[in-house]
């Protein structure tokens, strides 16, 4: 029963449908981008912490669970506009897949360093939203469109930081999603084929995402582009990231 | 030497970088150093393959203390000059070309970068480059297809192409993470020396590894490289830039022939997987050129001839003949990048005069009317059969003689004599005032084809696979029952001459018999006008999808 309730309790934080929704709630319901940044950095760090310093067996049906509530989120994110919310199901399919090196007995240092790896494209994005929210009122695909003609420095990060969240070399998720098809393949190959039916539709929904937003016609109205210093801080941010990954890929392969 | 082959890949790379930092200090002129880095680049790697070709040996060189490594060996030597020469032209002629559009800069970005991805795609000695930068190539042709942001309809297509490109990226994936499971390397070169000295030693569900990695491999080349049900991206890509056209098609599509190449020892083990690469190539190279010849639109002809192309590239790979894949890589993307960069030019010259003669030839192709003069067509039957076959057979006897106890090489020979008869049979169907000249000058040219394509592609094989011993492992995995070779040659033979005397006696009855199969081959166009409803049928479950998608989001509340 405490194995349960353990349970219960880190799968609100590395999220396990149902309780993955509590997230997402959290997600719709604070406003406040300061508080959105902190909230999709501290989340899977406070699941890890006590999935690591808790005792508890882990259930068989812990693997197909995890799976599956990546797998719908990943299947849910393709019909979705809002760009927040995008993150939030994105977001709870990546962490909902932290309970795989969990349950190989993976070392702390390395989940930590994952976590943090993955999350960040995905506050960089909360950020981008936000941006979006104070040009255009909304962060919403297919609403205006065109963002390469009208905003094309905005744009461009934009993409390569969708690109970052979706599992693309050289970034953490990347060999992150490697490792684990590796590790999988010889004990669950179902599970490494469905982790890897899973970043077919990340990359999916990131394309119908980016096609919402930055394909169009340039608008008429003179909006202000990203200015020099927020480009610097999200280049150096996505090239620390990527080193991030080459090292990680170096202690994993 | 270590140096000299992270040159050739990196310097695309600085190239890419220095754009991105400097094109708004620089403007237009940035584009220079694109086209100078490139010229060095290729330089180099024409250098390398000056050494390769001399007989240096295989080296596979470690990038610092990682498990990275790149491949020093013919192969990709070879590919990496291939790749640069067709860039530079790339680079040389989107200077001017995309002088007008927006994104000038950002475009050489990915020029170089999808320049860089191909060589280390091709150099790459570990599973781990092999892997990210088959990944990045469809990444990055995502964003050069999609290149005029203005146009939904070139992301669209270009999304098409990477949902198709990530498919075949996961194929490799897998292939990799079993390969790494069984020998704990991401090393080819110890791989393929563990795979050479002991094929057997591992298993998969019951199945040896090498078959089922080889499927996987074959699953990878095949979304690359447009095969038939994973094409349907390939036609409708010509929104993007040309340049980007012609690289695509000269270039990046091949890679599935690539790939197959690379994993050649593991292909030597698993005839099965060779025999299925044979029939799915054969598959796409029949229906792309059907495609093909029922087009309207001039583009969507070309992406369906490069699709018969690579069907064709395929199946060479499946009768053993891996090397014949290379040189019909390197031959087609020369001949589809001339085509895609030069049909500007070609486009305006038409515009002020379409500069075709009024002679046979346009008669019996444009107006088609042949004309009156006709010949015993018996001798023509013979000539058009026979002097192929004597073509054929003189060249390949002349570069080696045992070449007929091939099977592979029956199958390459039957294809060579069918074309080269189809030939001679257009020709006397032109009824031409002169025709023996006409098919003495057709007669020629195929002698000269053949014999050029036998003489380098021979060279080839030797470059490539230098171990006679090897090549002909790769021959005989792909062979089949000499029985049920047989059997198929004879039908395949009795398929196509039924077919020339159909053709032969529908028009001796002026197509008395041919109408009243009208409806039949009315449907049949039908089918082929709608391009087998595959497009539609995608379509369909994509949508689905979404669908699915958005109801399981209304009944979750969005949460």
């Amino acid at each position: 029963m405490t194995d349960f309730l353990n349970i219960l309790l880190i799968a609100i934080f590395l999220p396990l449908f149902p309780m993955s929704m509590l997230f997402n709630a959290v997600v719709e319901n604070i406003k406040p981008k300061g508080l959105r940044v902190i909230l999709f950095i501290l989340w899977p760090l406070i699941g890890l912490l006590i999935a690591l310093n808790s005792e508890f067996v882990i259930p068989d049906w812990l693997l197909p669970l995890a799976l599956s509530t990546s797998l719908l989120y990943a299947i849910r994110m393709l019909s979705l506009r809002e760009v927040n919310q995008w993150t939030g199901f994105l977001a709870t399919s990546i962490w909902s897949l932290l309970w795989l090196p969990i349950m190989q007995g993976s070392s702390a240092a390395l989940l930590y360093e994952f976590a943090i790896g993955m999350s960040v494209p995905l506050v960089l994005l909360v950020l981008l939203a936000a941006g979006l929210e104070q040009r255009f009122g909304a962060a919403y695909t297919g609403l205006y469109g065109g963002l390469a003609r009208t905003i094309p420095r905005y744009a461009g990060v934009f993409v390569t930081v969708v690109v970052a969240a979706i599992a693309t070399p050289l970034f953490p998720t990347f060999f992150f999603m490697l490792d684990m098809v590796v590790e999988m393949i010889s004990s669950t190959p179902a599970a490494a084929l469905v982790l890897l039916l899973i970043w077919l539709f990340w990359s999916w929904a990131g394309a119908r995402l980016i096609q919402g937003l930055i394909v169009g016609r340039a608008s008429n109205n003179k909006i202000a582009d990203m200015d020099m210093s927020s480009i610097s801080f999200y280049s150096i941010v996505l090239i620390v990231l990527m080193l991030g990954g080459i090292y990680l890929a170096g202690a994993i392969l | 030497m270590e140096r000299l082959i992270i040159a050739v890949a990196v310097l695309p790379l600085i190239s890419a970088l220095f754009i991105q930092l400097f094109a708004g200090r620089f403007g237009r002129a940035i584009a220079r150093l694109s086209v100078a880095m490139t010229t060095l680049s290729f330089l180099l790697s024409c250098l390398l393959l000056a050494l390769a070709v001399s007989g240096s040996e295989t080296l596979a060189i470690p990038l610092g203390s990682s498990a990275a490594e790149l491949l020093f060996d013919p192969l990709s030597t070879l590919l990496a000059t291939i790749i640069l020469g067709i860039s530079l032209i790339v680079h040389l002629y989107s200077v001017r070309y995309m002088a007008e559009e927006a994104g000038y800069g950002q475009f050489f970005v990915l020029l170089d970068m999808m320049t860089a991805a191909l060589l280390f795609m091709v150099i790459a000695g570990d599973l781990i480059t092999l892997v990210i930068s088959w990944y990045l190539v469809g990444v990055i042709l995502y964003f050069l297809l999609g290149q005029d942001t203005r146009s939904q309809t070139a992301y669209r297509f270009a999304f098409w192409t990477l949902i198709t490109y990530r498919l075949g990226d996961l194929p490799l994936i897998l292939a990799a993470a079993l390969l790494f499971n069984a020998y704990d390397t991401w090393s080819l070169t110890v791989i393929f020396n563990e795979v050479m000295a002991n094929p057997d030693a591992h298993q998969v569900l019951g199945l040896p590894l090498t078959d089922v990695v080889a499927g996987l491999i074959g699953l990878a080349a095949f979304a690359r490289s447009a095969q038939f049900l994973l094409h349907t991206w390939l036609p409708y890509t010509m929104d993007g830039p040309t340049p980007v056209s012609a690289l695509m098609h000269a270039g990046i599509v091949n890679a599935g022939g690539f790939l197959i190449n690379r994993f050649a020892p593991l292909f030597v083990h698993s005839s099965e997987v060779l025999h299925v690469i044979f029939i799915v190539g054969l598959i796409t190279a029949i229906f792309g050129s059907l495609l093909m010849l029922t087009q309207n639109d001039i583009k969507k002809a070309l992406g369906y001839s490069t699709m018969g192309q690579m069907g064709f590239m395929i199946m060479e790979c499946g009768i053993g003949a891996f090397s014949l894949a290379i040189y019909h890589m390197f031959a087609h993307g020369v001949f589809k990048g001339t085509m895609f960069l030069s049909a500007g030019s070609v486009i305006n010259q038409a515009r002020e005069n379409d500069g075709i003669p009024k002679d046979e030839l346009y008669t019996f192709a444009v107006e088609k009317r042949p004309n009156k003069a006709r010949y015993p067509w018996l001798l023509m039957a013979v000539v058009t059969l026979v002097v192929p076959l004597v073509i054929l057979i003189f060249a390949h006897l002349l570069v080696s003689e045992d070449y007929f106890q091939k099977q592979g090489a029956i199958v390459l020979l039957f294809f060579g004599w069918v074309t080269g008869a189809q030939l001679i049979f257009a020709t006397y169907k032109m009824r031409s005032q002169n025709v023996w000249r006409l098919m003495g000058l057709s007669i020629l040219s195929l002698l000269i084809v053949v014999l050029g394509y036998v003489f380098i592609s021979h060279g080839f094989d030797q470059f490539l696979y230098p171990d006679a011993a090897f090549r002909a492992q790769l021959y005989s995995a792909a062979n089949i029952n000499s029985l049920s070779f047989d059997v198929l040659v004879v039908i395949v033979t009795l398929v196509i001459v039924a077919g020339w005397g159909i053709t032969y006696f529908s028009e001796q009855n002026d197509h008395r018999r041919a109408q009243k199969s009208k409806r039949l081959w009315l449907n049949f166009y039908a089918l082929i006008s709608r391009e087998f409803y595959i497009n539609d049928i995608y379509t369909r479950l994509s949508r689905s999808l979404l669908t699915v998608s958005s109801r399981l989001n209304v009944w979750l509340r969005w949460l």
